[in-house]
């Protein structure tokens, strides 16, 4: 019986250190953007470069972490010339992330209450060739297009896992509802 | 034989006839444009204009224009609202207003719509009183432009003339119709 406990606990122990460690969740703010958001590991910056047939080809700049086999992403895309066809923009940029790939939410997405609330949209696709599962938040604000997606690679392969929701979810506009201590992300050079 | 198969055939034009004219008729369709507004469309019946107010959180209150014609018990209604001062909220706007037509309905449908280059979303409710609306929804030239079309309780909700109404919309003037009417607008 001793003998069968000792043997249990060692599996289990083995086990956990098998089990791949998740790193920490920390909260990230842009002021110069004017936006905040969580997620986990180190989150780094890059250029990246964005083209729609309306919007035309834009530079972006990308804010990205890979944690536990998902890939966390925050795309920024300035728009500062073109506001009044934000609509026409962002309904563009919902329509390419969706399109030709299996469509398994289309639902509204709002963050902030009363007239301080974007409205957005959240969607989550299945990649083709069994490339994982992309769950995206679609916002439009003060001139920047901002959209956040959360991919589950194969690897991991949890598609119940909660974490791409929280990264999603984690969006706030209004920066005194950032978490304290959030690190101030550095723009790309 | 032939006299009693003669009959039958009469009867059967007749009874046809009687049907055909006991069903309401329906209106021709006609094209309209408004060039200042920036779109077209094609309805049945006379339009009527009415002004109206729309309120949201976001949006604040705001004017609002409505055009709106009754066929064979379908309504047909265009609305813009006048968010020209805050048009660089346009996406929000667009989807506060997208929001509260299907706040706490049954939504039936909630797709893309792309027309002319524009991207907008049209979206089918079941009403609390069992009639049915589809909706498109979109950003022009500053406004919120959106087309409805209402079946009411108990009449035909898969007539596929809502779905014409709410299709019929553009947004380059050379694709309306040669003889469409210029929208009369409000002085």
């Amino acid at each position: 019986m001793r003998r069968f406990a000792i043997a249990t606990l060692l599996g289990a122990s083995l086990a956990a250190m098998a089990a791949p460690a998740q790193a920490a969740w920390h909260s990230y703010v842009s002021h110069k953007l004017g936006f905040s958001f969580e997620a986990p590991g180190d989150v780094k910056a890059s250029v990246g470069a964005y083209r729609g047939q309306f919007a035309g080809p834009h530079e972006s700049i990308i804010f990205r972490s890979v944690d536990d086999n998902i890939e966390y992403k925050v795309t920024v895309m300035s728009f500062m010339q073109a506001q009044a066809d934000g609509a026409t923009i962002l309904g563009e940029r919902e329509y390419n992330f969706q399109n030709e790939k299996k469509v398994l939410m289309d639902t509204f997405g709002r963050v902030e209450p009363g007239k301080d609330a974007i409205y957005g949209r959240k969607i989550t696709v299945e990649l083709p060739k069994n490339g994982g599962r992309t769950l995206g938040a679609f916002y439009f604000v003060n001139g920047k297009m901002i959209v956040l997606e959360a991919t589950i690679l194969p690897a991991n392969g949890d598609y119940a896992s909660p974490d791409p929701g929280r990264f999603i979810d984690s969006i706030v506009f209004q920066l005194q509802r950032t978490q304290q201590g959030a690190t101030e992300l550095k723009l790309p050079e | 034989m032939r006299s009693r198969f003669s009959a039958w055939i009469l009867a059967a034009v007749a009874g046809a006839a009687l049907v055909a004219s006991a069903a309401p008729a329906s209106a021709a369709w006609k094209g309209y444009i408004s060039h200042p507004l920036g779109f077209a469309f094609a309805a049945p019946g006379d339009l009527k204009f009415e002004r109206g107010k729309y309120q949201a959180a976001v949006a604040g209150n705001c004017d609002s224009m409505v055009w709106r014609s009754v066929d064979d018990g379908i309504e047909y209604k265009v609305i813009v609202i006048d968010t020209v001062a805050q048009a660089n909220k346009a996406a929000t706007l667009l989807g506060e207003a997208e929001y509260i037509f299907q706040d706490q309905k049954k939504l039936l449908m909630d797709a893309f719509g792309r027309v002319d280059g524009k991207f907008g979303r049209k979206l089918t409710i079941d009403l609390p009183n069992k009639s049915r609306t589809t909706a498109a929804f979109w950003f022009v030239n500053g406004r919120i432009v959106s087309l409805q079309a209402t079946v009411p309780a108990n009449g035909d909700v898969d007539t596929p003339e809502m779905a014409r109404f709410v299709d019929s919309i553009t947004f380059y003037p050379v694709r309306a119709a040669d003889d469409a009417l210029e929208l009369p607008l409000p002085k």
